[in-house]
């Protein structure tokens, strides 16, 4: 068993771990399908308010390709538009019918044109998979270190045949990779159940060795002109429900954890869930409502702190999204914070004492640093935006064949010659997230990387 | 920790000081300040919620902590050095209190000088106040002889920060490192009082002449075998630029700054790698005097064990891809000895041969990361021709 080992990267220690249980949940009604969350839709309506949807029904389509459609993941009623700044749809939220009829399978199963197609996107750019287009691979992360992401195996618990339907459809389009933990065996066994043209990846080490963009760049990095397709793991099992049933029915199991969680732990859920009866049970005290945390003190983030988007209380699951993380604001001065020793704050740098955790923790008896190894996370972003002053850390948690600070400044001037030449086809914003997490000079890395890679992608299509 | 009563006040007076308000203009006074005091409150929007502890300013305190043994050290010294030269009997309060008050009034100098200038750029940009000074404006009295008048350190201050970085568009933006910009200007308009062996020396505070003390790169230069010994000058007792001189206590520092990774090794320890291979090389030639003196010599005489530790390392001016620190690092040292050995005109090679390497940082990045675009660009060739071929 070859293992691909990556040594660059960082675990963030955020506290409020998800417990390893699954609660179903089943009562949620409300739904909404997310077109900005999609990288380059240009989206127009199928539906109008009041309009009967069944699930899978298209909900949204790309104005330049009808094919690239988000769906109903319910049978329901479409009870809201909801428009952003000029007019910018932002999601389309549907209730659940309460009458269960019985719905009639899907007779044709081709995975193209099926209303699971969104669920493949493409890199580079991000965008829906454009299905004309014919990809060196497609890749699937059956792992996730971003921090509080949910457990993979207990995700995927119970959905084997599904997962090995969904990889054998993935596998008919193009060559197919799937990434492992090498702890995964069981799963492991389970997928490699000889399906022709899909290949398994041992691959281990610190966040972002689980990100998809991490394996494709040790395995087999894009090129110019290249494309890759990727698929979340649990989005493979929806495409095997629904290639196997021909019923469409996208569920997730999503991780809710973090420092404001009170008992954090995972959700089985249909996608774009509501999420307002997990973040109340997850913030109030039932029996003592006096007690309720104070909702705007928290932050809710569909998908994980290093790059998640945050929603509303009773926001709705993102469209790619796993996980739900709850964060305290940071809105809070604190005095001479810069020069004190900080033993509550985490820190990469050594300029903290956490940043000494790991070398120390070998030395000292187990559990001597219970309640020490995780940090109370807040949204503060601990210092003023500078320059890039500082070098040579963010290379130290980016493992990819390219210079970070280098495309990154890259992106800031505009210079889309040398983006080009120093990578920037290899990345999603995603990948260079702990750069930004561990930045002195607190730049917002990640939307730099977007706004070029959307420059670029316009340049492309024009 | 939170103190109530500062947060009030601050809050209280920050209408003053907004946009509006009667001082308005001096926003980025005020911000400095308030971010001084008080972390700011600022969340993050987008990307990534949470954000790592560390920001521009603990960075730059580790600097400042670092460079207190060699500051301590070097105060002591002034006083030991000028009880030595005159004969006067001193204990070693009266020796560290007399260098106190030398140093005072070019600390005070350097900080009111460079700190009143960058609080205008920030104020005329409407930027946050760099806190890139606090560092820089310390380090500029402890390169400089202890004699060097007032008025020159204020005119090198401004310099420096003006043309060595304002001009750049501040902290982050400079090529050169503006200490080293700031001694390098008295150096070539004032070599008198920077060179030589009348400037080494105070003399004590009532303005008797001047005294007459070789460092022992001076008399290497005249061609002399240095008087002082080789533990005195790992202790850094001899005379020398303020702070400069004792390497035990630039160690110290510089643990503390590897320790914290604020300073990049990679750059100390090729500085004293490419330092030690031309002392070597000189050795093997051997023509005089002091190419036979012995490499590790020069590691501990003049500022070479400064310079590597405190001005090298510098990640503003410095290369920024880890190869690029190798090669950086290997020929400042390399030249810092050549300059030294070869040219009796510049006793101190290594300001030279940093400012100079600064110069060439950029192009050392620019080969290195050529290389990582040559491999890219040979992938896509490849997959063209596969496409061409199939």
């Amino acid at each position: 068993m070859d293992i691909i080992k990556i040594k660059k990267g960082l675990d963030i220690p955020v506290g409020g771990k998800p417990e390893k249980r699954v609660v179903d949940a089943r009562s949620i009604r409300c739904y909404a399908v997310k077109p900005a969350d999609v990288v380059g839709m240009n989206p127009r309506l199928q539906v109008a308010e009041g309009d009967h949807v069944a699930a899978g029904q298209p909900v949204v389509a790309d104005k330049n390709d009808e094919r690239l459609a988000l769906t109903s993941p319910v049978d329901g009623v479409v009870r809201a538009i909801v428009r952003g700044e000029k007019r910018k749809l932002l999601e389309v939220r549907i209730e659940q019918s309460a009458s269960a009829a019985q719905p009639e399978p899907h007779k044709e199963r081709n995975l193209k044109g099926s209303p699971c197609w969104w669920m493949l996107r493409e890199r580079p750019f991000g965008t829906i998979a454009n299905p004309y287009h014919s990809p060196k691979g497609i890749f699937v992360s059956m792992m996730d270190t971003n921090p509080l992401a949910p457990d993979m195996d207990l995700a995927l618990n119970g959905r084997i045949g599904e997962l090995q339907a969904g990889l054998k459809a993935l596998a008919a389009l193009a060559p197919l990779h799937v990434c492992l933990h090498p702890e995964q065996d069981q799963l492991a066994k389970e997928v490699n159940c000889g399906i022709e043209g899909c290949e398994i990846h041992f691959i281990e080490g610190p966040h972002p060795s689980g990100n998809v963009g991490t394996q494709i760049a040790a395995i087999a990095p894009i090129a110019k002109g290249e494309c890759v397709w990727t698929v979340g793991a649990q989005d493979v099992a929806n495409i095997g429900r629904w290639m196997t049933t021909g019923l469409y029915r996208p569920e997730r199991v999503i991780s809710v954890g973090g420092p404001s969680a009170r008992n954090p732990h995972h959700y089985r859920v249909v996608c774009g869930a509501c999420v307002d009866q997990i973040t109340d049970a997850q913030l109030m005290y039932a029996d003592y409502p006096a007690m309720t945390c104070d909702r705007s003190g928290t932050r809710i983030i569909s998908g994980s702190a290093l790059s998640g988007t945050q929603i509303a209380p009773d926001g709705y699951l993102g469209t790619y999204d796993q996980q739900i993380t709850l964060l305290p604001e940071g809105n809070l001065h604190e005095a001479f914070g810069w020069m004190m020793p900080n033993f509550n704050k985490f820190s990469f740098s050594k300029t903290f004492v956490s940043g000494w955790m790991n070398l120390v923790k070998p030395l000292l008896p187990k559990g001597a640093l219970e309640g020490l190894e995780t940090y109370r996370f807040n949204t503060n972003l601990n210092g003023g935006r500078r320059p890039l002053m500082f070098t040579g850390d963010m290379e130290r948690v980016f493992p990819f064949d390219i210079y970070p600070m280098q495309l990154i400044k890259a992106c800031i001037v505009g210079d889309m010659e040398l983006q080009e030449k120093l990578g920037i086809y290899e990345v999603e914003p995603e990948d260079l997230a702990l750069c930004e997490f561990i930045d002195p000079s607190k730049t917002d890395i990640q939307s730099i990387i977007r706004e070029a890679l959307e420059a670029l992608r316009k340049e492309a299509t024009a | 920790m939170r103190i109530k009563w500062l947060e009030k006040f601050f809050d209280s007076i920050e209408p003053t000081f907004s946009e509006g308000g009667k001082l308005g203009w001096l926003h980025s006074t005020f911000d400095a300040f308030h971010t001084f005091a008080l972390t700011p409150k600022t969340v993050t929007r987008s990307g990534s919620h949470i954000r790592d502890a560390v920001d521009s300013k603990r960075s730059i305190i580790m600097v400042v902590i670092a460079l207190l043994p060699a500051l301590l050290f070097g105060m002591w010294n002034i006083g030991y050095q000028t009880s030595m030269a005159t004969g006067v009997d001193w204990t070693w309060i009266h020796q560290w209190w007399f260098g106190f008050l030398r140093m005072l009034p070019l600390i005070v100098v350097s900080y009111v000088v460079g700190l009143s200038i960058e609080f205008a750029f920030a104020q005329v940009r409407h930027h946050e106040v760099n806190e890139g000074y606090l560092a820089t404006g310390l380090l500029i009295p402890m390169i400089v002889p202890v004699t060097t008048p007032l008025w020159q350190v204020a005119l090198a201050v401004a310099f420096a920060v003006i043309i060595g970085k304002e001009v750049f568009g501040g902290s982050g933006m400079n090529f050169l490192n503006p200490a080293l910009v700031a001694r390098a200007f008295l150096f070539f308009s004032y070599p008198t009082h920077m060179s030589g062996d009348k400037v080494w020396i105070a003399a004590d505070l009532w303005g008797s002449d001047a005294i007459a003390g070789a460092t022992p790169m001076g008399e290497l230069a005249a061609g002399m075998h240095p008087s002082a010994s080789a533990l005195d000058m790992l202790l850094g007792t001899i005379p020398g630029s303020t702070c400069e001189t004792s390497v035990i206590a630039i160690a110290l520092g510089a643990l503390l700054l590897l320790f914290t990774g604020i300073a990049s090794w990679r750059i100390m320890l090729s500085v004293f790698l490419g330092g030690g291979l031309m002392g070597l090389l000189f050795n093997a030639i051997g023509y005089n005097d002091y190419m036979q003196l012995p490499f590790y010599y020069h590691f501990h005489m003049g500022g070479f064990a400064f310079g590597a530790v405190f001005m090298a390392t510098d990640p503003v001016t410095a290369a920024q891809t880890n190869t690029g620190k190798w090669i950086y690092g290997l020929l400042i040292g390399a030249f810092a000895v050549l300059l030294r050995v070869c040219n009796p005109a510049y006793p101190e090679g290594m300001m030279l041969s940093i400012l100079f390497m600064n110069c060439m940082a950029p192009l050392i990045d620019h080969c290195v990361v050529a290389r990582n675009i040559k491999r890219r660009a040979k992938r896509t060739v490849a997959i063209g021709k596969e496409a061409h071929n199939g």
